[in-house]
């Protein structure tokens, strides 16, 4: 049995976290580039005339065109992640401009945003430069072929706490059981080559949910152990890029399976920088350098508190009543993925004491994207009333008061009023407290 | 060993999912063929309903020069009865506000209310003005024509008198033609487009993303229910939308004002039936949005009952509040709007069904936004 010290003391090659950092970086550079090249960040932040910002983090707002420049430097800092230039520096800008981009508006909310934000953090305080890097190739003793094992480890548990709780969202009445929503969405993509008519078949659904659920919650083991580690991989290939060619999920499949190499030994990823290293003329094995790089002992504990919390975020919802698919209280930043197809529609009257009174066309304030966001969120919907309680004040309303008709559908279920029409929203305020204007589901789903 | 129990578990699931399909029969999958619904639509509803409707207008379109070329109490009401009958015909293809119709927005050239009559009177003054523009909108198609033959004198002899004046009437009556020339080239565009290439277009994109089909057909047969059945035939006028205040003054056909009920009675049946693929020409029923549905087996599952039977339902409960108006609503409005207010709740009940229910059921993701509100 190793020891705690011991397996703290143990060290590694520097060669998969120097592969991660390039892959990294690369990808998220990538991934600015497409969303520039896509219009998104006019579309998605510079259009909107408002925001719904994180409970909390109501100061972060898209700084107008200066939001180019955001992005910019976004991409500028991954590129140098990826080159391993002024590292320190790079890791932090790239954290937080990153970060601040994704909580600008929780409508552009997707998870592995998230996860590339948690990524970021870690990456900050671990030794990703000191191999491979413009940084070494400036400063020769910076360089070490030896790191603790640990700090590899570090990712490869964030990303089998991504596929564990992923895997233990699916475990669920809906997904298991009537093969929700799958059951909708496959069908829709009847018309693919192919595999296009297995969607005209229930049963289909029916083995695509237990396969997802069974993928996400042993895909972490079977990479971990070095016998099925092939197998897994292959698997990781083929279930990311299916849904890939399913699902409009954007970057998500690239970064699962660049990720996933992490799992591979060192000697996997010396080979491959080898070969990028001959490329560039400059043959060198890192594992041949035995410098070895120790973090400083509080980075020891700021990993330990982080993953503490990573592993009870998560479960934050068991703290609400009701229904989670439902009040969506807890839902985010929980690594549930693709579990619900819901769709709703919402209609806002703003009246007040003196016998004014307006439907409001949602239009005028949000783009469809947004609407469509808000219209299926009980967060969102409270934070477009108190906008709405604000635009309407500054047009003479007195103590405007705003009702909402809500109709929210989800995984199939006919919809019904997700929000109390009696509730004055202008007066409820937000906060981690249960939302009691929620109407009951009045349904059960059973499982996580 | 570990693939084994995968094994066992997918051959648990395909049993249960077996299990669950044996209450019904399992020859559905056809059904779900988005292809041969989306034909079905062409070629048995909105091509021969734009055919027929093509009959109507030609026929509206002579009486109109007839009128033109001879204005005289016999020759209104000609023109009167024929525009009459083809307004109510536009109600059944004004909901294919997808494909050509959407493209040269046929809707918007046919059907904006209330008239914008300081607009007609310039335009027949000023014979090269503008009609292209958004601003023109009102100021042609079916709502001007209800003007120009129903709205310009107090009765029928001094509608015939402004069209015989001697120093205005001839520019009158050339407004009135050139209207419905206009109205016919646009309608030739469209069906062109129908009857040549485009139908094979539309058939083959058969995906349910933003430029798909079904997707457009769906957004756009949604938005129709939304803003141009419920909004404009009932929820503008009653004032059920918006600030309360009734606005009698913008129902549809204004200075005709007998047949508003009519004009609604016959765009909500034409929806009815596209819903549930009522051919046009046979009168039975193909494949549809309702068979696509039956087939996903979109079904409430309190009830058991299906999605498409309770949206069939609720369309009938639509109907019997329109039953219970008068086919004048700006009479209805001024006399008792509560069952103005009634129907327009029941069609927002349906148009809650249409927009989550349904869409959610297909997959589809509602592109358009409701703009109720200006």
């Amino acid at each position: 049995m190793m020891g705690i010290k011991g397996y703290f003391d143990r060290v590694t090659s520097i060669a998969p976290l120097v592969f991660f950092r390039v892959c990294f970086g690369l990808m998220l550079m990538f991934s600015i580039v497409r969303f520039w090249a896509n219009g998104w960040i006019h579309s998605l932040y510079i259009e909107p005339s408002h925001h719904f910002s994180f409970y909390g983090f109501e100061f972060i707002a898209p700084p107008g065109q200066y939001t180019y420049i955001l992005f910019a430097l976004c991409g500028l800092s991954a590129c140098m992640v990826a080159l391993g230039l002024f590292y320190r520096v790079a890791s932090v800008l790239l954290f937080l401009s990153f970060t601040y981009i994704e909580l600008m508006d929780k409508s552009t909310y997707l998870n592995h945003y998230y996860f590339i934000s948690l990524v970021c953090l870690l990456m900050i305080f671990l030794p990703a430069n000191r191999s491979f890097s413009l940084d070494v190739l400036r400063n020769k003793r910076l360089e070490a072929g030896l790191i603790p094992n640990w700090n590899i480890d570090a990712l490869k548990l964030m990303l089998g706490i991504v596929y564990v709780f992923a895997g233990l969202a699916k475990v669920n009445s809906d997904w298991l059981l009537h093969a929700m929503p799958l059951k909708i969405w496959l069908p829709a993509r009847n018309d693919m080559p192919l595999i296009g008519p297995l969607f005209n078949y229930e049963a289909t659904a029916y083995i695509f949910s237990w396969i997802g659920c069974i993928y996400d919650l042993s895909i972490p083991f079977l990479l971990l152990n070095k016998r099925s580690r092939p197998f897994a991989y292959f698997t990781v290939i083929t279930f990311h890029v299916l849904t890939s060619l399913l699902f409009p999920i954007g970057m998500f499949p690239l970064i699962m399976i660049v990720a996933a190499l992490v799992f591979f030994p060192a000697r996997v990823h010396q080979h491959i920088i080898s070969r990028l290293q001959s490329l560039a003329g400059r043959p060198k094995n890192i594992t041949e350098d035995r410098s070895i790089y120790r973090n400083p002992a509080l980075v020891r504990w700021i990993f330990i508190s982080f993953f503490a919390v990573q592993l009870l975020f998560p479960l934050r919802y068991l703290a609400y009543p009701g229904e989670l698919f439902w009040t969506e209280e807890g839902y985010r930043f929980s690594w549930r993925v693709m579990l619900m197809e819901k769709a709703g529609y919402a209609q806002f009257t703003v009246k007040d004491k003196t016998g004014k009174r307006t439907v409001v066309n949602n239009t005028e304030f949000l783009t469809p994207l947004q609407e469509k966001m808000m219209s299926t969120q009980p967060d969102m919907i409270l934070q477009y009333a108190h906008i709405l309680r604000d635009h309407y004040a500054d047009k003479g309303f007195v103590d405007p008061e705003v009702y909402v008709d809500s109709y929210v559908a989800l995984n199939g279920r006919l919809g019904k009023t997700l929000v109390s029409p009696a509730v004055n929203l202008s007066a409820q305020t937000e906060s981690f407290k249960p939302k009691n204007w929620i109407k009951p589901f009045n349904d059960d789903i059973k499982g996580f | 060993m570990r693939n084994r129990s995968i094994i066992i578990l997918l051959g648990i699931t395909l049993i249960l999912a077996c299990k669950k399909n044996t209450n019904g029969p399992k020859t559905t999958e056809n059904k779900k063929d988005r292809e041969l619904i989306l034909r079905y639509y062409a070629d048995s509803i909105i091509i021969p309903a734009y055919d027929t409707f093509k009959t109507e207008f030609d026929l509206l379109k002579s009486s109109a020069e007839n009128f033109a070329a001879n204005p005289t109490e016999s020759s209104l009401a000609a023109l009167r009865s024929s525009w009459t009958k083809a307004y109510i015909r536009w109600q059944t293809v004004e909901l294919f506000d997808f494909g050509p119709g959407e493209k040269y927005t046929l809707r918007n050239f046919y059907n904006i209310y209330p008239a914008d009559t300081t607009g007609i009177k310039n335009n027949i003054s000023n014979t090269s003005a503008n009609l292209e523009v958004p601003a023109s909108y009102p100021q042609q198609g079916f709502p001007a024509l209800d003007y120009l033959i129903n709205g310009v004198g107090q009765d029928d002899a001094s509608i015939v008198a402004y069209y015989t004046d001697l120093s205005n009437g001839n520019k009158r009556t050339a407004y009135i033609r050139r209207i419905t020339d206009r109205m016919s080239t646009l309608l030739a565009s469209v069906m062109n487009e129908w009857n040549g290439s485009f139908k094979e277009t539309f058939v083959s994109k058969t995906g349910l993303d933003l430029n798909s089909s079904t997707s457009l057909m769906v957004n756009g047969l949604v938005l129709h229910y939304e803003r141009y059945i419920r909004s404009g035939k009932i929820g503008i006028p009653s004032g059920a939308m918006l600030n309360g205040t009734p606005a009698p003054d913008k129902v549809e056909a204004f200075y005709r004002k007998d047949i508003s009920l009519a004009l609604a009675k016959s765009a909500h049946k034409a929806y009815v039936d596209f819903f549930n693929g009522r051919s046009f020409i046979s009168g039975n029923q193909g494949s549809s949005l309702k068979t696509y549905l039956d087939a996903l087996d979109a079904r409430d599952n309190t009830s058991g009952k299906l999605l498409s039977q309770l949206i069939n339902e609720q369309f009938v409960l639509v109907e019997s509040k329109l039953d219970l108006l008068q086919p004048n609503f700006h009479q209805q409005i001024i006399s008792n709007n509560d069952p103005m207010k009634n129907a327009f709740n029941e069609m927002q009940a349906a148009v809650r069904m249409l927009k989550v229910d349904m869409t959610s059921a297909m997959s589809i993701t509602i592109t358009y936004t409701d703009n109720d509100g200006d």
